[in-house]
């Protein structure tokens, strides 16, 4: 960042409401840096509401100033006004990949979209366990995409260190603090908290988790009770891309019940390499589960090279900044268009 | 909520050669046909009378003795392979049993919302009735639980009321096992001085915090420093800790209630008063020693010759301890409580300061019931709950006698004894004593007396 973003809340002017994060005890705004004008997402955590979980906030700003990847979220800059922890960073404009699914891609993103989110989110992810750290919380709504179709994930406020003592870890055994909204993204060996641990191979699982939310258009065991969704993982139950090859159409046809599926979801099929790469990410075995890095030379992320561009294949969505514009009376017009439509921004997850 | 009596096959399987277990087995003899099979609740350990009649003890003395006892042979009791029915407190799910302590037992839980694993201490206001001081020393450490909260303590997590069935549910941070069932399980009853150092610094962690708040906790000894899955020790059991008034104008106490052996001489010697924080801090000195030569620096076959030889203060430390150690047991140990290190003095010594290199293996967590891993002991249930179809439930209920079960232990002790494993099958008791690691009475585990 060039310019320079002072830490002081008088530069910046809250626009709108863009949603919120962190189970309702934070919101994230739209705000404008009056020295240049420039929009930007402000993350307001109100002191009053997070209590307990100040470390968790503490911890994330410590952890993402110090990380610096194009595909991990920058803090441009953090500070305290009034009651709130404010954090500054960057506009991502297209929202989440959960805005996108819950708004556009109720089925599920196009192929050549997961792969290219996928490729930029392993990439921060080698960056992560390279310095040491295990993510535990990679999921659609910590995937942020900018105006451009730069991938930028977040979240890190439940990453955990694998160095304890100065010494790299074999097998970690923390249980994350306030990770219930993340739960059905976590690996097996996590929710199991014995002797065994876990590594930051359990990341690898959450990233089959996010490729069948991305391509689904909801997590797996979405709805399930907690308790269920564990025994399943434990029991080795592996959740699959939902196509013509996995969902058999007779049973669907003849049961009738199961209207959730649609035809779009019976007549689509996936690639080979991306059902592959899904049963890949759920290795029982921790050990033959694949790295991030070994993930990313794998042959679907070839394909993809001639691919568009993100921003086309994420059409009908259109980027904020484009439905905002830049000039002041659309702006204030937007305040109040958002307070009008408070209801559907509100619904969505805009976690920086 | 009468319901099957008896534990799996594969808990009893492993548990019987344990006295405990046998007493139970005998104590659960009622039929005198095959055709009836026992109830009683599962959770209750009790005789063949009513387990509410609480006053059973009175009523023995009126019992004739020779009518009391039966004799039946060991086909005819049965036993019926308890089904695992999810039973839930709260938004709990119930586990198995990880320890017992004189106030109750120890159970494994998970949260069903956060699915954070957790350790319940079940309390019932009808056993505690007959310990003395049982009820005052609970509530007094719920009342110090709650208002506590640091790394090295164990963390109330929460706290559930039965009043129907006078329990109560103080469900705290998940635990893997004691220190001291660690000691027990390894084979010099001791840590290497690494592995020592680290749980040392823990628990000067955990003591200063204790004593910055104005608490004496008077019962350190390894049975009570837990530690979690990651590693991390947390000191329990402040079932006879006092805390400092707030206008007091020094640490002074009356009354000395914590395991005998970790008593410091001024106790021993039987003063009137002493101070508080000095008295934690040999107890914790007693346990360093003890975790780093497996002996302890006093011991006398009765309580009187042991606090005889407390009271004198004199004590060895074996060749191989060397410095620094050396100097900061004798530091921490010393007779007179004002020579006696401070918290910041053992912060400062050169063993603290310095982590010993690390020389050999460090010493396990030891299984529970030949679980290596400690895994969840909820997940049975849930399986069962989700997966069961629940009409076949009545078919399939399984029925195994007494004579069975001794048939199938001698089997295995057999083949145990042919695989050389004989030093572990004669150490089970010991082990599984170890495992309790909830001791409000501390008179009844008496550690330094067993060894003349």
């Amino acid at each position: 960042m060039q310019t320079i973003y002072d830490a002081k809340i008088s530069d910046y002017k809250t626009i709108s409401i863009l949603g919120h994060c962190f189970d309702n005890k934070a919101m994230v705004h739209l705000a404008k840096h009056l020295p240049t004008a420039e929009l930007v997402a402000i993350k307001k955590f109100n002191l009053d509401k997070i209590r307990e979980d100040i470390e968790l906030v503490e911890s994330e700003i410590i952890l993402t100033r110090q990380l610096s990847h194009p595909n991990i979220i920058p803090y441009i800059t953090s500070f305290v006004a009034g009651p709130e922890v404010c954090v500054v960073s960057p506009l991502m404009a297209y929202g989440s990949c959960r805005d996108l699914l819950t708004r556009h891609f109720s089925e599920g993103l196009l192929e050549p979209a997961i792969i290219l989110i996928l490729k930029d989110v392993l990439s921060a992810l080698i960056y992560i366990h390279k310095k040491g750290y295990i993510h535990r919380a990679i999921r659609a709504s910590h995937i942020l995409v900018s105006d451009t179709g730069q991938i930028c994930l977040t979240g890190l406020r439940y990453a955990c260190p694998i160095i304890k003592n100065g010494k790299w870890q074999r097998a970690i055994h923390s249980f994350p603090n306030s990770t219930e909204k993340n739960l059905n993204w976590l690996s097996p060996e996590l929710l199991q908290q014995n002797l065994q641990g876990y590594s930051e191979k359990s990341d690898i699982y959450s990233i089959g988790m996010v490729i069948c939310e991305l391509a689904n258009g909801s997590e797996p065991f979405a709805g399930m009770a907690k308790t269920l969704m564990l025994t399943e993982k434990v029991r080795g139950c592996t959740p699959q891309l939902l196509d013509r090859t996995t969902v058999p159409r007779e049973e669907t046809i003849e049961c009738g019940g199961d209207t959730d599926i649609s035809a779009n979801v019976l007549d689509r099929r996936f690639g080979r390499d991306l059902h592959e790469l899904v049963s890949l990410c759920f290795h029982w075995d921790v050990d033959m589960r694949p790295s991030a890095s070994q993930l990313l030379s794998h042959s679907v992320f070839k394909a993809v090279k001639k691919a568009p561009p993100l921003p086309e294949l994420l059409k009908p969505a259109l980027p904020l900044s484009d439905r905002v514009g830049y000039d002041t009376e659309e702006m204030e017009n937007f305040d109040a268009l958002a307070k009008m439509s408070q209801l559907e921004i509100f619904s969505c997850e805009w976690d920086f | 909520m009468s319901r099957d009596m008896c534990n799996t096959s594969k808990s009893l399987d492993s548990e019987s050669a344990d006295i405990s277990d046998q007493e139970r087995e005998v104590t659960n003899v009622i039929f005198n046909s095959k055709d009836e099979v026992n109830s009683i609740e599962d959770e209750e350990n009790l005789f063949i009378n009513d387990p509410n009649n609480a006053d059973f003890d009175d009523d023995l003395e009126n019992l004739n003795i020779a009518n009391f006892f039966h004799k039946v042979d060991s086909d005819q009791i049965i036993y019926q392979k308890k089904k695992r029915r999810l039973k839930l407190i709260g938004k709990y799910v119930m586990g198995d049993l990880l320890g017992e302590g004189a106030y109750g037992k120890v159970k494994d839980m998970l949260d069903s919302e956060t699915l954070c694993r957790r350790a319940v201490k079940i309390l019932k206001q009808r056993k505690l009735r007959r310990i003395p001081n049982g009820e005052l020393n609970v509530q007094r450490e719920i009342k110090l639980l709650k208002k506590l909260k640091h790394k090295n303590l164990i963390n109330l997590v929460d706290l559930l009321y039965n009043h129907e069935k006078e329990k109560m549910y103080l469900i705290m941070e998940y635990c893997v096992g004691s220190l001291q069932g660690m000691l027990d399980a390894s084979p010099d009853k001791k840590f290497p001085q690494y592995q020592a150092h680290d749980y040392f610094l823990q628990l000067i962690d955990g003591l200063e915090y204790l004593h910055s708040m104005r608490v004496v906790h008077k019962d350190i000894k390894p049975g009570n420093l837990l530690l979690t899955l990651e590693g991390d020790l947390k000191i329990t059991d402040l079932g006879v800790a006092e805390t400092i008034d707030l206008f007091a104008k020094d640490d002074i106490c009356y009354i000395g209630q914590g395991s005998p052996a970790f008593q410091p001489p001024e106790i021993a010697n039987g003063l009137d008063c002493f101070s508080g924080f000095k008295v934690d801090i040999w107890s914790s000195g007693v346990t360093l020693y003890n975790i780093t030569t497996g002996l302890y620096p006093f011991e006398g076959g009765t309580i009187f010759r042991l606090f005889e030889t407390i009271g004198k203060g004199d004590f060895d430390i074996p060749n191989d301890i060397a410095e620094p150690l050396r100097s900061l047991l004798v530091g921490m140990l010393r007779k007179d409580p004002e020579m006696r290190f401070s918290l910041r003095q053992i912060r400062q010594h050169a063993w603290f300061i310095s982590r010993p290199p690390c020389s050999s293996p460090p010493v396990p967590i030891p299984p529970l019931r030949d679980d290596a891993l400690h895994k969840m002991t909820v997940f049975p249930y849930l399986v069962e709950h989700y997966y069961h179809d629940p009409n076949e439930n009545s078919s399939d209920v399984q029925y195994f006698t007494e004579h069975e079960l001794n048939e199938m232990e001698k089997s295995r002790v057999d083949s145990e004894y042919s695989n050389g494993n004989a030093n572990q099958s004669s150490s089970k008791h010991n082990r599984r004593r170890s495992k309790k690691p909830v001791s409000c009475i501390s008179v009844k585990n008496f550690p330094g007396c067993n060894q003349s």
